[in-house]
């Protein structure tokens, strides 16, 4: 047993799967910069290769199931601890029930992953709704996010569809990324905000009437903030324009 | 930008603010106009300090009013400040606010400035400026105020997606007392209108899954032709009205109406139709109110009914006092039993005793119907149907489709039940898992209502986000509930191959 050290990338992870199959059997699997070395295992510095990930990521996708390889893509892409160890677990498990493994709810190695599978999905859709773009000089719509998981290529079939005319930046500040989009065209690239074009003229405005709609639409006889805070954690608020 | 747009804002938003029934579902559009798309899973932009989730801009256009209804804010005889939008105004800060991303949509509602029919024109413009100038393919819902023409009424139809006619009342007796200028068949026209034009372009979906496998979009559906009429249910108001009623008309009829023009949609009110009620200013039962609402449903196929608690906003002698609080809870209760008949193959019928009109406001009904029918219990799980898993009470529509899928692979065991969302501290009093009951005693319908009722409070796990959310912290039982009313004729409800027409 050993424990797999990779650069953090799918590929990178999918060629530590490849590993536990054809060389040693995995005691862990870690990214170079979170690796605590113990004296109980031996670890291995895993570099990526294509083909190697390839092979495995063909597997998934025949062996379990499209939609499994979808949701481990979910899964890795989420800040679950150990996500790499419950992703390795489901894919052995899955390389033996095959794509009947999704509806074994019950089981120790799939429900975590189910789990993990709804945080991320959870958030896109709370993001998709609590994204505020604001409109810079130039007519660029621009979105700050600093969602827990990494789901900012889950956005992107959403905006582009909805600005189909309007290029638009979002960015991941927490990750220091960015999607950035025109014409039904997207790529996620590095960011920060250095160089933005400033807000343009009615921008302040319109901050300021969606405001006002947000504080009078609230009924007083009804007010509820643990509600409020339950549907709209506090850890998104720094980015929503009406609080 | 004009200075007063603030003040119209505040004023138009606040006295839409009551209106509840603001969700998006229902409609799943990619961009096919310029700008926007419409989700059919329903995306929330925010909530508001009240819990409650803002998806759409929801103001009136006009809070104008030339009538007098006493539970309103806005009825002509009280002085609070009035404004109108312009058309061209209201369409212009929706495109910017949903270009932000703060909403899905525009959720128009509006009083009664001039007449139904100006008004309704104001409207029609401002949407169309929306739907044609910007190319706006998001969410529109409508209200279509009573005694609006057919045309403009249709008109609408094809800019909106959803369309709403309020009933208001579950009786035809509070409507009169309550709102005098507004008469049962005024309402009921369009709303069978807007029925008979989903049918006719074969888009009609009932609620939910009440009508499961059926084709609704059969012209046996048709409202009011040769003389169909609606069974009207115990004391609830679903007279659609006589004679003059809506007819459809030929094909070839109106060119300008019906011709499909817009490029970004071209259905009539494709996200269907819905209503709301409000709760607590009449005097009828909870029992009234599901029967009212099970025949809207059966009769119109409504997409939903909404139920807004009354908040007193009048010292009126027709009204509960002004510091009656507004019946939470029962609202809340109501929308359960709603779910039940939308959902889970419950009949209105099924709920109430005629000694208990009123659902019981410590439990939700599905527990009061399966301590009343006990000798139904328990269920085995590996055996039931999806129609008895879904009598159980903690089981839930996901819950019992997982149950039954996990079934056809592997034997499912009392603890793949809490995984799969069953809320164990009701349900387990009420199944068994491969022949074990693990409901700690007997099945008795006082032990377990007692032990249900411990933790204090249920949450319950029935409703939708939206509708959950408006519970809040008023304890059962700090409102009284009007006396009951006695219903003076009686009929039976009756179903035509499960249709109440
Ligand atoms: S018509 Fe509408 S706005 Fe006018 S008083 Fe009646 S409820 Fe209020």
């Amino acid at each position: 047993m050993v424990d797999y050290l990779y650069d953090g990338s799918f590929e990178g992870f999918l060629t530590c799967i490849y590993y536990h199959y054809y060389e040693e059997k995995a005691a862990g699997i870690f990214t170079f910069d979170n690796y605590q070395p113990s004296i109980l295992n031996t670890f291995v510095e895993i570099k990526t290769q294509g083909d190697k990930a390839a092979k495995v990521y063909d597997a998934i996708g025949q062996k379990i199931s499209p939609y499994d390889l979808q949701r481990i893509y979910r899964v890795f892409l989420s800040t679950v601890i150990n996500r790499e160890m419950l992703l390795l677990n489901y894919i052995r498990l899955g390389f033996k029930q095959g794509s009947k493994i999704r509806l074994l709810h019950g089981n120790p190695y799939v429900s975590p992953v189910e789990k993990a599978e709804k945080k991320v999905t959870a958030e896109v859709h709370r993001i998709l709704g609590l994204l505020r773009f604001s409109v810079l000089e130039g007519e660029v719509l621009y979105a700050v996010l600093e969602p827990d998981h990494d789901i900012l290529e889950f956005l992107a079939d959403h905006f582009t569809d909805r600005y189909k005319n309007e290029p638009f930046i979002i960015h991941d500040k927490r990750r220091g990324k960015a999607l950035v989009a025109q014409g039904g065209e997207w790529y996620i690239t590095d960011f920060t905000e250095k160089n933005l074009p400033h807000i343009s003229q009615n921008e302040k405005e319109y901050r300021a009437l969606w405001k006002k709609y947000f504080e009078t639409i609230a009924i007083k006889e009804r007010t509820n903030p643990k509600c409020q805070k339950n549907f709209m954690p506090v850890r998104y608020w720094k980015h929503l324009t009406e609080i | 930008m004009d200075s007063s747009l603030m003040d119209k804002l505040k004023i138009l938003a606040d006295s839409a603010k009551y209106d509840v029934s603001c969700s998006t579902s229902g409609v799943e559009r990619k961009n096919v106009g310029r700008m926007g798309n419409a989700s059919c899973a329903g995306i929330c932009h925010s909530w508001s300090a009240d819990g409650r989730c803002i998806s759409l801009l929801k103001v009136l256009f006009t809070n104008k009013c030339v009538y007098d209804c006493q539970y309103c804010v806005n009825r002509r005889s009280v002085d609070v400040e009035r404004a109108s939008f312009e058309p061209a105004e209201l369409a212009e800060l929706t495109m910017e606010f949903y270009r932000r991303n703060y909403i899905e949509g525009l959720f128009l509602s509006s009083a009664v400035e001039v007449s139904p029919d100006y008004t309704a024109e104001r409207i029609l413009h401002c949407l169309s400026i929306l739907r044609y100038e910007y190319g706006f393919a998001g969410y529109i819902h409508a209200k279509i105020i009573p005694g609006v023409s057919q045309e403009l009424t249709h008109a609408i139809g094809m800019v909106a997606d959803r369309l709403s006619v309020n009933i208001e009342l579950p009786t035809e007796e509070s409507l009169q007392r309550l709102a005098p200028q507004k008469k049962a068949r005024a309402i009921f026209a369009p709303m069978k209108q807007i029925t008979n034009t989903l049918i006719e372009q074969k888009s009609l979906k009932g609620p939910g899954t009440m009508f499961k496998g059926q084709n609704l979009n059969n012209p046996l559906n048709y409202l009011n032709p040769e003389g169909r009429e609606l069974i009207q249910p115990e004391g609830a108001n679903a007279d659609i009205g006589d004679g003059s009623l809506y007819q459809m008309g030929s094909p070839a009829g109106n060119a300008l109406i019906r011709e499909a023009r817009y490029k970004y949609k071209e259905k009539f009110a494709p996200a269907g139709q819905t209503t709301q009620m409000i709760i607590g200013a009449g005097t009828e039962t909870d029992s009234q109110i599901v029967k009212t609402s099970e025949s809207l449903y059966r009769s119109f196929k409504m997409k939903r009914v909404y139920f807004s608690a009354y908040i007193p906003v009048t010292d009126s002698p027709l009204l509960p006092s002004v510091f009656t609080a507004p019946p939470l809870i029962r609202e809340h209760r109501l929308y359960q039993a709603d779910w039940l008949l939308r959902f889970y193959g419950f009949t209105a019928d099924e709920m109430f005793t005629k000694e208990e009109p009123n659902l019981d406001l410590d439990l939700d009904p599905k527990i009061t119907w399966a301590l009343r029918n006990i000798n139904l219990f328990p269920i085995e799980i590996n055996k039931a149907s999806m129609e008895e898993l879904l009598r159980i009470p903690g089981v839930g529509t996901v819950s019992a489709l997982r149950i039954v899928r996990q079934r056809k692979v592997a034997a499912v065991k009392y603890d793949d039940l809490k995984k799969m969302g069953v809320v164990l501290k009701r349900a387990k009093f009420f199944l068994t898992c491969s022949g074990k009951y693990y409901g700690e005693k007997d099945l008795m319908p006082e032990y377990i209502k007692g032990k249900i009722l411990e933790p204090c409070r249920i949450k319950s796990r029935l409703l939708p986000i939206n509708d959950e959310t408006q519970i809040s912290m008023f304890s059962p039982g700090a409102f009284s509930l009007g006396a009951p009313q006695q219903s003076k004729s009686k009929r039976s409800l009756e179903s035509n191959g499960g249709l109440l027409i």
